[in-house]
């Protein structure tokens, strides 16, 4: 499978925050989004995903993102966001549960025990399995970030796009999490290679997870190749106009 | 996904929904056993007539006066209910509900004129003031949803909230005025505009049974998007939920609830608001059960402030929309504060 992204542009209101982006993602790819804040990551991801409105072309085999209907998206694209809206406290099992929506056949929405079985499975991986009756409010940052992974993954769609997948969770649980991501991108859903897209802030995370870098500013992609050259010091300084290698540096002298 | 315990609350809520009802129907300045009130109902059921020794003025009270009654109140409050539940989970407000997007004033409105003015079209026969209520409801929610649009792009929920709010303080007033304009309608418009089951007989019950039942199954379908919704459109979309049509749909079927509910029986707040916040207190936020547990607990709610409303102060009433409001309101405070005292 290939998404493909010509002309790109999306508005905010008035305001255009992606400025004419060209890109191409296939199967099997580790995609790093980085970016300063405001430099249109998070938007790039979710024009991606089709739950934007967007001009100019995002289309997966070819086919426009607008005109596949959305249910048949959530199997090839699950997305989880940076931010969550948490209006009612469901279960943890109830939750993770919800991502096998787009598998509900009977039009009651019935789940089936493969279903079922699978969201255990997805639980059981993000290490919330012992949470399942636990409800969201009552959870830490952490645990609800690893939580709505577990959603994420339970959506059983070949694409993973992760919008800063690291936040809250401490650094037992990022490593963790990249161990995570890298064993799954290395196995492949419904035929086809499991491909990560993931905004991180984290650079070190991103290494360890990532091997290709899309670096975003100012609505443009003003890097597109492998994560080694896109995360080095003269490319980290242009893209946040803040020399963060000497910072980086600094923090782990102390 | 049901939680141990939920079938056993389900089937109490049922037995207790039930007495309330029966006690809706009983109690009044006529007394009557319970023998001969089941007595009254299954022969007119079954359709063998009143059994011998009942005396037909009582067949007539229990039977054509206070039985419709009593469940015109139930079906109603479960309208509302059921509609409020929905909304606050569309719209991601707790604050949510048919009677702050303006559907309920827009309604009222719509049945006053109807009623000032002495419309009929003939071809809607008896439907006219549900028609009028449906169309109006749904006038005043697409024109708050489509102000709100012109004000914020992003329509963000709180901004459809207020706007519904405003609006509907905004029709609330012109009703203000009709009434005093046209003083001759003015006690019938004060009724409307704090809601009231007086002489509401079989015929109404007729009427909004079937759409009840409609609009509560096809709700029901739309179950587990809700559930979704709840987490925000932009996250319902990447899980396979379309939340415009999702929401759409449901608008458009709980302005129907709702604009039929009210063009009968008039405004009547905060069930649609408490209903489902307790119901979601007492089982958790999933809609499978939520929807039809709102419509239970609504109705039961409904039915018993009908029966306060007409015996505290007999043979005078109140209008039920104050009853619910002066029971729902402190209960609602409780229920809502006391559990966030919890959670804190």
């Amino acid at each position: 499978m290939k998404i493909r992204v010509k002309n790109l542009s999306v508005n905010y209101g008035s305001s255009e925050v992606l400025h004419s982006v060209d890109l191409e993602i296939s199967s099997g790819e580790k995609v790093f989004i980085g970016g300063a804040n405001g430099s249109g990551k998070t938007t790039l991801l979710r024009a991606l995903a089709g739950i934007i409105p967007h001009r100019g072309e995002v289309s997966i085999d070819g086919r426009e993102i607008s005109s596949i209907k959305r249910k048949d998206m959530a199997k090839m694209i699950a997305l989880m966001p940076q931010t969550n809206e948490l209006f009612f406290p469901y279960t943890v099992y109830e939750t993770v549960l919800l991502g096998t929506y787009a598998f509900s056949k009977s039009i009651l929405g019935g789940i089936s025990a493969e279903n079922i079985q699978y969201a255990g499975k997805c639980m059981k991986d993000c290490g919330v399995d012992d949470l399942g009756d636990r409800h969201l409010d009552e959870l830490s940052g952490g645990q609800l970030q690893r939580v709505l992974l577990a959603r994420t993954f339970a959506q059983k769609a070949p694409f993973l796009f992760l919008d800063e997948p690291g936040n809250n969770l401490d650094i037992k649980y990022r490593a963790e999490l990249c161990d995570k991501l890298n064993s799954w991108t290395r196995e492949n859903t419904d035929g086809s290679d499991n491909t990560l897209v993931a905004v991180f802030h984290d650079l070190e995370q991103a290494r360890r997870c990532c091997t290709r870098a899309v670096m975003m500013k100012e609505g443009s992609i003003i890097f597109d190749g492998d994560i080694n050259d896109g995360t080095t010091p003269e490319m980290l300084l242009k893209i946040y106009d803040f020399d963060v290698a000497s910072y980086i540096d600094n923090k782990l002298k102390l | 996904m049901t939680k141990k315990g939920t079938g056993l609350k389900i089937a109490i809520s049922a037995i207790l929904c039930f007495f309330i009802l029966i006690l809706a129907i009983r109690q009044g300045s006529v007394y009557i056993s319970l023998k001969d009130l089941f007595g009254i109902i299954s022969g007119h059921i079954t359709g063998k007539g009143t059994p011998e020794g009942i005396e037909p003025m009582m067949d007539s009270i229990f039977w054509t006066i206070r039985m419709p009654r009593a469940i015109m109140a139930f079906l109603v409050g479960g309208a509302l209910s059921v509609s409020g539940a929905c909304m606050q989970a569309l719209l991601q407000n707790p604050l949510a509900s048919s009677y702050t997007l303006g559907v309920s004033s827009g309604a009222s409105l719509g049945a006053a004129i109807v009623l000032i003015l002495e419309i009929s079209i003939p071809l809607l026969a008896g439907f006219m003031l549900p028609f009028t209520g449906f169309v109006f409801g749904l006038i005043t929610v697409v024109l708050a949803l489509s102000l709100a649009s012109v004000i914020d792009r992003n329509v963000s929920n709180t901004t459809v909230v207020l706007i519904g709010m405003i609006l509907s303080l905004f029709v609330n007033g012109i009703m203000n005025f009709l009434s005093t304009l046209y003083s001759d309608h003015s006690k019938q418009l004060y009724l409307w505009m704090m809601g009231s089951f007086s002489a509401r007989g079989w015929k109404h019950c007729l009427i909004l049974f079937p759409v009840c039942v409609v609009c509560f199954a096809i709700l029901m379908l739309t179950s587990r998007k809700m559930d979704i919704m709840s987490f925000g459109d932009l996250q319902a979309q990447a899980m396979g939920v379309d939340a415009k049509k999702t929401k759409l749909v449901a608008i458009v079927i709980c302005s129907l609830l709702t604009g039929i509910s009210v063009a009968f029986t008039g405004v009547i707040g905060f069930v649609d608001l408490a209903a489902p916040h307790v119901v979601r207190k007492l089982f958790g936020p999933s809609h499978r059960i939520v929807l039809p547990m709102s419509f239970i607990y609504g109705g039961a709610f409904m039915a018993l402030c009908d029966l306060i409303s007409r015996t505290v102060l007999s043979p005078r009433e109140i209008p039920v929309g104050a009853v619910t409001a002066l029971i729902g309101a402190p209960f609602f405070a409780y229920v809502f504060f006391a559990s966030r005292r919890k959670r804190a």
